[in-house]
């Protein structure tokens, strides 16, 4: 926020009479499509397999949360392999109707409405899953009186079930936008110029750490308006269902046909969104690979794994302390601190790196100056020039993990447990090592594999505040994936995904227990 | 002449796998009737008044409502197209509609100004004309009550179907909710089946009586008649 009032020696100008327009114009356009789409297909897939009962409808139930397990970055370097004129699809179409380039029309992956739909394609989850819990948790009794009323199917959902689940939906929505506001990957390599990659490539290519940090502060500034939607939306959900004594639906039977059309419906957004890019790396890898794997990939595995498991033990281990103080305390100024210290999930992640970039190396300098007038030594860059910075910027940006999920599994104890606790003599750290952390143990353990994970697949971040020499996984392919060479960055991308699947199963074990609607 | 009952069931059976939750019960309620279905629960009370309602399809037997087949081996009228009026025992009130707008939910033209006019003479014969414009949250469980009252004759249906509508109040609003929604629907003349466990309240509340026992009809029958003869539905409700 400071660089507002500070000189970027004119390159704030120069961006702002050139590419500026240009960034909030295709952001904009990015998020509004992005919006719609994921709404689409997020509702009606939710709506579909959670009130219908249809062919395969309990596989689509856990299978259209799959592509969650993709970074959209991974999904667009799939896509685009497999959809560009030199791609297999093309080619194939070409080949066998003998056409030439003039002769046909191909939609252009590498454009905006190209972005638009691929990231839908990785971010529906996000509506599709509070969508589905919004249906999930309605009352039948609610519904069966619209059907009393003389309303039918499509005035069921248009006039109750939707309106109902309206906030739970818009929940979702507000993420699957503040996703799309920090992508970077995806947009950057469909060649479509938004705040995420124009903060990158001025702070990397022009070097201005003040004019990146200006941009950041209008990106951040949307996101703001999106943290704003998404608490009110939450708070109107909590409103609606206060009253409600809510006995589940009932999943209807569809008619064959109509079962048939749902299934390939709800079909469509898995496939394309999950198993066409995990088919198109396995075959890539399958058929060449990354040729440098014995010398390179174990030690980018190692590199990924070391921050990620460094950075999933310190964000638990500060999430712990954190939530445990608030279980302690009612002091609203803890409560505030605490939501402050989550906020970093909804900031972008190259939005982060800048940020902290200053008051690093300002506590450097200060650091330095100390070692060098006391100790006469000089430790060289041991905060930026090491994972230190980049550890920081995964704690920022994933502390709201751990504080969620710790949050959750403190209102299944009781406050009369820690009484109890108190009674017998045990209170503070005593309370937290003997009650408190075997009753956690699921959701640390839950909360530790989603911040690995999400480590894992981070990428803007990453990028800028690593180490120099220092590459992980995503950086790799990152790097791989822009030169064109998709065959080698295929085995590093197969490998996140496959370690992205894992949260992806952990939460579908948790969904089918809590919103799983009776069959009929 | 015969006058022909509004609702008709014939030898209706239904079954949850293996447990037998209706048993070929007949029985027929006649205009202006007010009549209860009284038994203890698991007895089959519930089911059968969703069968009616076209909410769940029975296994045999027939459903007739105003003189039609509704529901038999060969067709089976959905819930939407039965115009029967249902009074859910959680009210079921829509949570994102004014109560006005709940009320005016069922209504063909509801968005007409006569509509409206209806709508709020409907509250006002419930004594809630005052609260049009709240939100179900924002009401007691008695008036809550009320309003799925309205809501449920607000089309006008021949047909009234309350399922335990007085279960959910306190002894004594349970008693001023109960005379206000008889009193609207004895000057509304419609055919209305009660679904009770509450031997007083069927006393007070109906014409008819009917006993159900393990999803069979044990015994139907005018109120008093049914309620102080010693036989099996007396035992079966002690």
């Amino acid at each position: 926020m400071r660089s507002v009032t500070q000189d970027s020696d004119g390159v704030w100008t120069h961006l702002s009479e050139t590419v500026l327009s240009g960034y909030v114009w295709n952001t904009f356009r990015l998020a509004m499509g992005v919006g719609f789409l994921t709404t689409i297909i997020g509702v009606g897939t939710a709506w579909l397999v959670t009130m219908h009962s249809f062919p395969g409808s309990r596989g689509l139930r856990w299978a259209l949360i799959l592509p969650m397990a993709i970074p959209v970055y991974l999904s667009a370097y799939a896509l685009t392999d497999l959809l560009q004129f030199s791609g297999p699809v093309q080619t194939w179409l070409r080949n066998t109707m003998q056409w030439t380039h003039e002769d046909y029309w191909f939609p252009e992956m590498r454009s905006l409405p190209g972005a638009t739909v691929i990231l839908s394609l990785g971010l529906y989850p996000y509506v599709y899953l509070a969508a589905r819990t919004g249906f999930a948790t309605q009352s039948a009794s609610v519904l069966e009186a619209a059907r009393t009323l003389g309303v039918g199917p499509w005035g069921r959902f248009f006039r109750i079930a939707l309106p109902l689940a309206r906030p739970t939906i818009m929940a979702g929505v507000a993420l699957v936008l503040m996703e799309t506001l920090a992508e970077f990957g995806a947009v950057d390599y469909c060649a479509v110029d938004t705040f995420s990659t124009g903060i990158y490539r001025t702070w990397v290519t022009r070097g201005s750490l003040v004019a990146a940090s200006q941009l950041s502060v209008c990106l951040l500034a949307a996101v703001m308006m999106l943290i704003l939607l998404e608490t009110s939306s939450r708070r109107a959900a909590r409103f609606h269902h206060a009253t409600q004594r809510t006995q589940r639906p009932v999943a209807t039977r569809l008619p064959w046909l109509w079962g048939i059309a749902a299934a390939c419906s709800c079909s469509i957004p898995v496939l394309a969104g999950f198993v066409v890019p995990v088919g198109q790396f396995s075959w890539l890898t399958l058929r060449s690979g990354d040729q440098r794997t014995h010398e390179l990939f174990f030690e980018l595995a190692a590199n990924s794994l070391l921050l990620a498991a460094t950075a999933s033990v310190l964000t638990l281990s500060c999430g712990m302390i954190l939530a445990f103080a608030r279980r302690m305390t009612d002091s609203p100024w803890m409560a505030g601190a605490i939501r402050v210290a989550g906020f970093g999930y909804a900031v972008p992640g190259g939005v982060i790196a800048i940020g902290i970039l200053s008051p690093l190396w300002w506590l450097e300098d200060q650091l330095l100056t100390i070692s060098e007038s006391q100790l006469d030594w000089t430790p060289g860059l041991f905060l930026s020039g090491s994972a230190v910075a980049v550890i920081c910027g995964y704690l920022v940006r994933f502390m709201a993990v751990p504080l969620n999920v710790i949050a959750a599994g403190y209102e299944r104890i009781r406050p009369s447990i820690d009484d109890a606790a108190r009674t017998l003599g045990t209170s503070g750290s005593g309370l937290l090592g003997r009650v408190h952390l075997p009753l956690l143990r699921s959701s640390l353990a839950a909360a530790g594999l989603l911040v690995f994970v999400d480590v894992l697949k981070e990428l803007p971040a990453t990028l800028i505040l690593r180490p120099f020499d220092f590459d992980t996984l995503a950086v790799r392919v990152y790097q791989l994936a822009a030169d064109e060479r998709l065959s080698e960055a295929s085995t590093g991308a197969l490998a996140i995904i496959a370690a992205g699947i894992l949260p992806v199963v952990l939460l579908t074990r948790i969904l089918d227990q809590t919103s799983q609607p009776a069959n009929r | 002449m015969t006058v022909e009952p509004l609702i008709q069931v014939n030898r209706v059976s239904h079954s949850f796998g293996t447990l037998r939750a209706v048993s070929d019960v007949t029985l027929s309620v006649n205009s202006g009737e007010i009549h209860c279905l009284l038994g203890p629960s698991g007895s089959g009370k519930s089911t059968l008044l969703r069968i009616i309602a076209g909410l769940q399809q029975q296994d045999a037997g027939e459903i007739c409502i105003g003189g039609e087949t509704v529901s038999d081996a060969r067709v089976h009228h959905t819930a939407e197209s039965r115009a029967v009026g249902f009074v859910f025992q959680d009210f079921a009130l829509f949570p994102h509609l004014t109560v006005l707008r709940n009320v005016l939910f069922g209504m063909s033209a509801r968005r007409s100004s006569d509509s409206r006019d209806q709508a709020m003479k409907l509250l006002t014969s419930v004594g809630l004309a005052d609260r049009s414009d709240s939100m179900p949250h924002m009401l007691s469980g008695g008036e809550q009550q009320r309003v799925a009252l309205a809501r449920a004759l607000a089309p006008s249906p021949h047909v009234m179907l309350l399922d335990e509508p007085f279960s959910g109040l306190d002894t004594q609003l349970r008693k001023e909710v109960r005379n206000t929604t008889l009193a609207v629907l004895r000057e509304s003349g419609v055919a209305t089946l009660m679904v009770t466990h509450d031997q007083n309240e069927a006393r007070i509340c109906s014409d008819q009586i009917s006993v159900l026992d393990h999803g069979k009809l044990i015994a139907s029958g005018p109120a008093d008649k049914v309620l102080t003869e010693p036989n099996e539905s007396a035992n079966s409700l002690s």
